[in-house]
């Protein structure tokens, strides 16, 4: 029973924590681009690949993959995906 | 086995060309609206010490990624493997997930669950700037590398800053009670198939990254489970607890051209106190069986450097301990320790070629060239 309570408390804490709608990044977060995330999240844990490594479609992918392995933040995957698929300037 | 193995080849071989041809044609033609490739590494060593030296393990390792929707991916990992009885097949992983919305996603399947952050991300082959893991932190080591069940993680912005959260129900850690296998008694097989009694182990890492450019993350994490032993025995209640702290920084400097990178981890393991039969004989021993290891390491690679030789190269040092149970037979009075130093050349963003010297407190010296190549 006290491990169900915690199990409780955990998912409505992690469910709480997601509907949080005071979790935003700073304007200077949000002004970053995605050549400039690419950079950064990647390096936390490995060489960031170049764009060219993959094709548009296999960025989808891998973006998908990354965010699991990695927790990146849904906003900047986006961000980072759109960079690597050619969407935006560098 | 080798059915199986040649099955899995051929899979792997026809998925590979579906894809090449996906790349090429109308995607719609080959798997409807959803997206699939296969990534993966494969590495083999050369192992030497004072009495041999020998081509060690050589492993093939695929991983399928299929995005299903916006919001539904599998990811799954096979390893193929040459061992000491011929080539072993296994399934690392096969994780489906729905991204619930931008900070929430759940999982479910055989996972690798986020226990500190060497296993199953820092240890990765092709990010591990080591070829051999810290003492502790490999085979025999602490904590789950993969794990069936279920769980909830996500990643949020605070700021400046940025936190990540992982939360996990798993089997847990089955213990070895020792009737079969005395030399172990008091371990755990971690990473079972099955779970061996009906309660399960809850754990789970919140990590923090509290620079903007995302350069330092600081983890914390824990897995309990109130019950480890085989269900209806003697050693069913036997609780365990571990946690674990790590840290990840790096640095481009440029005065030298260089970039920096600092990791450290420290793990501990708390077991209840269980009482395991003596080998041969009807009586019964116990002892106490708590553990710890802990690594840092530091390296550098000159990534601003204008010779493009020298800037694939990246040289690295790192110190490992094992702390284990004094009185249990895989235990021992004095703490493992290991001292590491790797010089790597990197041949693509993710293939290199580790050459790497291990001062070992307990063994032979161990000289290691690895070849590992991503794809």
């Amino acid at each position: 029973m006290k491990k169900l309570k915690i199990i409780f408390v955990l998912i409505f804490g992690i469910a709480a924590l997601a509907g949080f709608n005071s979790c935003a990044p700073s304007g200077m977060i949000a002004e970053k681009g995605g050549a400039q995330l690419w950079g950064e999240n990647c390096s936390r844990c490995h060489n960031p690949p170049s764009m060219d490594q993959y094709s548009a479609e296999q960025w989808t992918i891998i973006t998908d993959h990354m965010r699991i392995r990695a927790n990146i933040t849904a906003a900047e995957m986006n961000k980072i995906k759109a960079f690597l698929q050619g969407q935006v300037a560098m | 086995m080798k059915r199986k193995v040649l099955f899995i080849l051929l899979s792997i071989a026809l998925s590979n060309s579906l894809v090449s041809a996906q790349g090429g044609g109308d995607p719609s033609k080959l798997f409807g609206n959803t997206k699939m490739m296969i990534t993966g590494n494969a590495e083999a060593s050369l192992v030497a010490d004072t009495g041999y030296v020998n081509f060690t393990d050589v492993s093939f390792k695929p991983i399928f990624l299929w995005h299903l929707s916006d919001r539904l991916f599998i990811e799954a990992e096979t390893e193929i493997a040459s061992g000491g009885e011929g080539v072993e097949l296994v399934l690392e992983y096969a994780n489906m997930c729905y991204f619930i919305n931008d900070f929430l996603t759940i999982h479910a399947g055989r996972f690798l669950p986020k226990f500190g952050a060497y296993r199953g991300r820092m240890g990765e082959s092709f990010i591990n700037k080591f070829a051999e893991d810290p003492v502790g932190f490999g085979d025999g080591g602490i904590g789950p590398m993969i794990e069936s069940g279920i769980g909830l993680q996500g990643g949020a912005p605070l700021g400046n800053s940025k936190i990540n959260y992982d939360f996990w129900v798993s089997n847990g850690p089955n213990l070895i009670d020792g009737t079969e296998d005395p030399e172990n008694a008091g371990q755990f097989e971690y990473e079972a198939y099955a779970d061996n009694n009906k309660n399960k182990a809850i754990g789970g890492r919140v990590g923090l990254l509290p620079f903007s450019n995302s350069s330092l993350e600081v983890g914390v994490s824990f897995e309990n489970a109130s019950k480890s032993g085989a269900a209806y025995s003697d050693l069913e209640n036997t609780g365990v607890m571990m946690w674990a702290a790590d840290l990840e920084y790096y640095k481009a400097i440029s005065p030298i051209k260089s970039t920096v990178r600092l990791i450290g981890e420290y793990k501990s393991q708390k077991v209840d106190n269980a009482y395991y039969p003596v080998p041969d004989d009807t009586t019964f021993y116990t002892f106490d069986n708590n553990s710890s290891a802990a690594y840092g390491s530091v390296s550098i690679r000159p990534t601003a450097s204008k010779n493009k030789l020298l800037r694939n190269f990246e040289l690295c040092y790192r110190y490992s301990e094992f702390d284990r149970p004094k009185e249990a037979p895989w235990g021992g009075d004095k703490v493992l320790t290991q001292s590491a130093v790797a010089l790597d050349y990197w041949l693509r963003w993710n293939c290199l070629v580790k050459l790497t010297w291990n001062k070992n407190s307990d063994s032979d010296n161990l000289y290691v060239a690895q070849f590992v190549y991503g794809f």
